[in-house]
């Protein structure tokens, strides 16, 4: 039974693939990777995001964070809460991001013990995103324009066809010597994406766990980033979502971190 | 028994050939099946509490030996020729193979966290060497005030500069250390590259030490060859006395790979305790047949043989099996290595006794008696001085004896005084020369910094998030502060506190005045959140679990000697009341740590089987002698040699290592040979009813002499290693050579005087010679 199965499917496979790979001739590497940087996730967002870190002997720390997103054209604003554990509750984070390419992003922090916000300012966009396994570049604010992309092949993964499109980086000093990602041409949602470090050794393995329609766009509820090499593991789910809502401007605000969230 | 063996030596030839394939068989193993234990780890039980939770923190925190690359530049380190070095040596580094990339920390890898007037900067300190001089000043002072770096990472005179590569457990190979040299070479110039930590220096020695070995030991056994055939005068007694020495430590190595036991650094120290006990029983037995050739009395060579086994055979077993009952007691030990020591060199030692009985026979028939008849006139000569010597020195020591005896307490006092002396010390450093590379280098840097050895202390509490809780963070600051202040030997130290006291200062206009443990647990929670967040993490799980309930405080040592570990320890000993009061449990790790506690052990071990062998030795003779009294005699120069081995250690501040605490086993094997021999003759000569001065002359004469030969032969051939470039090797010469000298002046002066005035073996019932 599960023989004939796996006969069909590759049956399936052989008969489709010259089709597939004829009808979708024409989209580049390059052009795959800006329509997963560009898919529309609306102008807002906010939700709750509960982020799991897994070390290699199994420790896990559980974050549950607040978090507010409004698009600014191509920049980005987002403000995020902490709501547990308890000794963090109300620190919060700010972050705008820009598209122009050299911008560093501007970043704040409050802490409720000092009553303060600061600034940060950090270097790198490679820095890890709040002590997780993923970069804020990891987390979609990379630009296209960095890396060199490459069309390797089609495949289907569970009857689900994906374009794998590899991606070289153009700057040395970069953390990644390249990624390769795989793309559902159809939501163009990159659903896998293996990072190697600058040796060429696979360092982080990024897996959607899971993705819904909301409001028709296409949203990324679960994902899931592992380090090989570390064995460390950082799972983030989003739940409470509520896109398009009309965030206003003023919760991107120092007044609005030292509030908190209610 | 005696029987039997006449009934072989009736087949020399088959008897030689036999033994001639076993040996080829074991040669074989040995050559194909030895495997070297190189693994420091490998040697430590463990099941011991103390390295169960040593090898636990460990992997807690990541806690790895590391190599420390010094740069120096004379001139200061600020000018981008050497800040360019600084970033091309962290990279090779982070390109050699043992090495995590992100296991190397230097002054390039470090993260500047400094406090700005509108908030926080998280940034490396540099990603290209400065160029102008004004950058290079910002660089300056931004390493100027950050205390995790200044006088951590760049030496607070700013002229050397550390790259300090964490080594993955046994990834340290010679060719690692020479790949690192060669690496550090290539860099050198204007600056001066130096190399230290334990990892080196461990590695150098395992190196060394054979190496020195390998030179050393063919010199010791030409030199044992010349003095052999010096004193039997027979290029066959010198030969066949040898062999047994050979073949006994083939059939032991090749018993060993046979059972796929590995070669430890301990077990080299095998072929030493066969040399030194085995050419004994050559010695006695041509030394035995000499003297009855001499009478003229036998003529066939089969006469003399069963002559020389009839007489020869029981001492020579009474002494091997009480020899390997001494080793098999090291069976007591905690750790393997020394139990397999122990166990063969027994093996070792009982090899001999059946090469000595059955192949030195066996060659005499086969290939004839030594040709001492050729040296007759020379012999005459001898024999003229050396009967009334033997008798002239055995009148003196009755004479003198109630001076002897008092010599001999005096003396035994002073060991007693001298062994309140003795210190242990697991150091690796102390083996070396104090003007060798190794040492020089290790000054330097610890000069310059806070210290090249480490002590981890590790604190735990059954309850999560105990690391947030100020109280307890300040007791443990309240420690650091105290070893720290109290200790010259301790140059640094650093705890999850640095961290904080660090973000607590920036976090507030870089104020001094904040360069504290944060009031509250809420404010450290946030402050390690925020550090997370910017920071490296992976720096924290160095310092603390991520459940902050345990937590690791790291002690720089300017010395890995045991004194100043324990020195540390016993300064954090008085806190940990306070601590205990908090519900905090504090346990030691690291490798200097379990050095300690290994050295301690092996000692511990050494001396409770000391004691074992002393008494089973004790019974056994007893037993053997059929006499109480000549059984506690017979452990006089056990007792005699251990008091003054031990003795000595402590008035020449000789301090006690594995190397040196093993060779009080020599004491005792030494001790028995020497003592049963000349009992067992004594015990001979006097049922022979020529009444006791007549007894104990001839014994002096025989017994005595053979012992003096061994003595003379041993020592000579060790005494050789005092010559040795590497320090353990040469205490091992000077020791080996010292129990064979105090062994024998024990045996013939002291017991002598013993088993004469107590009127040993002098009952109604006298002596008897037959075998057991």
């Amino acid at each position: 039974m599960k023989n004939r199965n796996i006969l069909t499917a590759l049956l399936t496979l052989f008969i489709l693939i010259p089709f597939t790979v004829s009808s979708q001739n024409q989209i580049t590497g390059e052009e795959a990777i800006y329509k997963v940087y560009n898919r529309a996730e609306g102008n807002d967002q906010s939700g709750k995001l509960v982020m799991t870190l897994i070390n290699k002997r199994g420790d896990t720390r559980v974050r549950e964070i607040a978090q507010f997103i409004k698009a600014y054209g191509n920049d980005e604003k987002k403000i995020m809460f902490f709501l547990s554990p308890s000794d963090v509750k109300n620190t919060s984070f700010m972050n705008w991001s820009y598209d122009e390419k050299g911008k560093n992003d501007d970043q704040w922090i409050y802490l409720p013990a000092l009553k303060k916000v600061k600034r940060i300012s950090s270097d790198s966009k490679g820095d890890s995103f709040m002590g997780s396994d993923f970069t804020y570049d990891d987390l979609g604010d990379r630009h296209p324009s960095s890396d060199t992309h490459n069309l390797l092949k089609e495949e289907i993964i569970d009857g689900e066809k994906y374009l794998v499109v590899e991606s070289v980086t153009k700057d040395d000093d970069y953390i990644y010597s390249k990624t390769v990602t795989w793309i559902m041409p159809d939501k163009w949602i990159g659903y896998k994406k293996d990072f190697y470090d600058e040796d060429g050794d696979l360092l982080k393995t990024l897996t959607v766990k899971d993705y819904r329609q909301i409001n028709g766009y296409w949203i990324i509820t679960e994902s899931e980033m592992h380090n090989v090499q570390k064995d460390h593991t950082t799972v983030m789910k989003l739940s409470d979502l509520k896109l398009d809502t009309g965030i206003p401007d003023s919760k991107f605000t120092e007044r609005m971190m030292k509030r908190g969230h209610r | 028994m005696y029987k039997i063996l006449i009934k072989l030596l009736k087949y020399p030839r088959a008897v030689l050939t036999v033994i001639l394939l076993m040996t080829v068989v074991f040669f074989i193993s040995m050559k194909t099946g030895s495997r070297m234990e190189t693994d420091l780890d490998e040697y430590m039980p463990q099941e011991h509490p103390a390295f169960v939770y040593s090898t636990q923190a460990e992997e807690w925190f990541d806690i790895k030996d590391s190599i420390i690359i010094a740069i120096e530049n004379k001139e200061g380190i600020y000018n981008s020729g050497t800040i360019k070095k600084i970033i091309d040596v962290t990279k090779a580094l982070q390109k050699t193979d043992g090495i995590e990339k992100a296991d190397v920390t230097s002054l390039y890898t470090a993260d500047n966290i400094i406090g700005t007037e509108w908030g926080l900067d998280v940034k490396p300190f540099f990603k290209k060497a400065p160029k102008t001089a004004e950058k290079l000043q910002i660089l300056k002072d931004n390493v100027r005030n950050n205390e995790m770096i200044y006088g951590r990472l760049v030496s607070e005179d700013e002229t050397v500069t550390l790259i300090i590569a964490e080594l993955e457990d046994d990834a340290f190979t010679t060719e690692l250390y020479q790949d690192i040299r060669g690496l550090a070479a290539g860099f050198e110039d204007p600056e001066k590259i130096y190399i230290a930590g334990r990892p080196i220096v461990e590695g150098t020695m395992a190196y060394l030490g054979p190496r020195d070995m390998k030179k050393m030991v063919p010199i010791v056994i030409l030199v044992i060859i010349i003095i052999l055939l010096l004193v039997i005068r027979s290029f066959k007694a010198a030969f066949f006395t040898l062999l047994v020495v050979l073949i006994s430590t083939i059939w032991t190595f090749g018993l060993m790979a046979f059972l796929k036991i590995p070669i430890y650094a301990v077990s080299t120290m095998i072929p030493v305790m066969l040399i030194a006990i085995g050419v004994a029983d050559g010695i006695h037995l041509y030394n035995h047949l000499e003297l009855h050739l001499e009478k003229g009395e036998v003529k066939s060579r089969s006469e003399a043989v069963s002559q020389m086994v009839y007489s020869m055979m029981n001492p020579v077993i009474m002494t091997s099996v009480t020899t390997a009952v001494g080793f098999i007691s090291l069976l007591t030990s905690q750790v393997y290595p020394i139990k397999y020591f122990g166990l063969f060199t027994a093996f070792g030692v009982m090899s001999a006794m059946i090469l000595s009985l059955v192949l030195i026979p066996s060659g005499i028939i086969v290939f004839g008696l030594p040709g001492w008849r050729s040296q007759k006139k020379i012999q005459i000569k001898k024999e003229v001085n050396t009967i009334p010597l033997s008798v002239w020195f055995s009148q003196k020591i009755i004479s003198y004896k109630y001076f002897i005896v008092i010599l001999t307490a005096v003396t035994i006092a002073f060991s007693v005084y001298g062994m309140t002396k003795v210190w242990i010390d697991s150091s690796f450093l102390a083996k070396f020369e104090k003007d060798s590379e190794i040492v020089m280098t290790d000054n330097f840097i610890n000069s310059k910094f806070g210290g090249t050895s480490t002590l981890n202390v590790i604190f735990d509490s059954k309850n999560e998030d105990a690391f947030k809780n100020p109280q307890i963070l300040q007791a443990v600051e309240d420690i650091q502060n105290d070893v720290e202040n109290s200790l010259e030997v301790v140059g640094n130290s650093f705890s999850i506190n640095d961290y904080l006291k660090r973000m607590n200062k920036v976090m507030n206009e870089d104020k001094e005045s904040f360069n504290i443990i944060p009031a509250t647990n809420n404010l450290i929670a946030q402050y390690l959140l925020l550090y997370e967040m910017s920071g490296d993490p992976e720096n924290l799980w160095k310092v603390i679990d991520v459940k902050y309930n345990k937590a690791n405080l790291t002690f720089q040592l300017k010395s890995d000697s045991s004194q100043s570990i324990t020195s540390a320890i016993s300064v954090i000993e008085k806190h940990l009341p306070r601590l205990e009061d908090l519900g905090v449990g504090v346990h030691y790790a690291g490798s200097g740590y379990t050095g300690l506690v290994f050295t301690d052990l092996i000692l511990k071990g050494q001396i409770l089987s000391l004691i074992i062998s002393l008494v089973t030795v004790i019974v056994l003779l007893s037993f053997m002698f059929k006499n109480i009294a000549a059984g506690i005699i017979g452990s006089v120069p056990i007792i005699i040699t251990a008091f003054i081995g031990f003795g000595v250690m402590g008035l020449f501040n000789i301090p006690l290592s594995t190397t040196t605490a093993l060779l009080s086993s020599i004491a005792i094997g030494i001790g028995i040979d020497f003592a049963v021999h000349f009992i067992e003759q004594y015990r001979m000569n006097l049922s022979d009813k020529k009444g006791k001065i007549a007894a104990a002359e001839l014994t002096m004469k025989t017994a005595g002499r053979a012992l003096f030969f061994n003595a003379f032969v041993v020592i000579a051939g060790f005494i050789v290693l005092t010559f040795s470039v590497f320090p353990p090797n040469r205490a091992l010469g000077a020791l080996v050579s010292l129990n064979m000298a105090t062994s024998l002046v024990g045996t013939i002066t002291i017991m002598y005087i013993m088993l004469y005035s107590l009127n040993i073996f002098i009952k109604p019932d006298k002596g008897e010679t037959n075998e057991k």
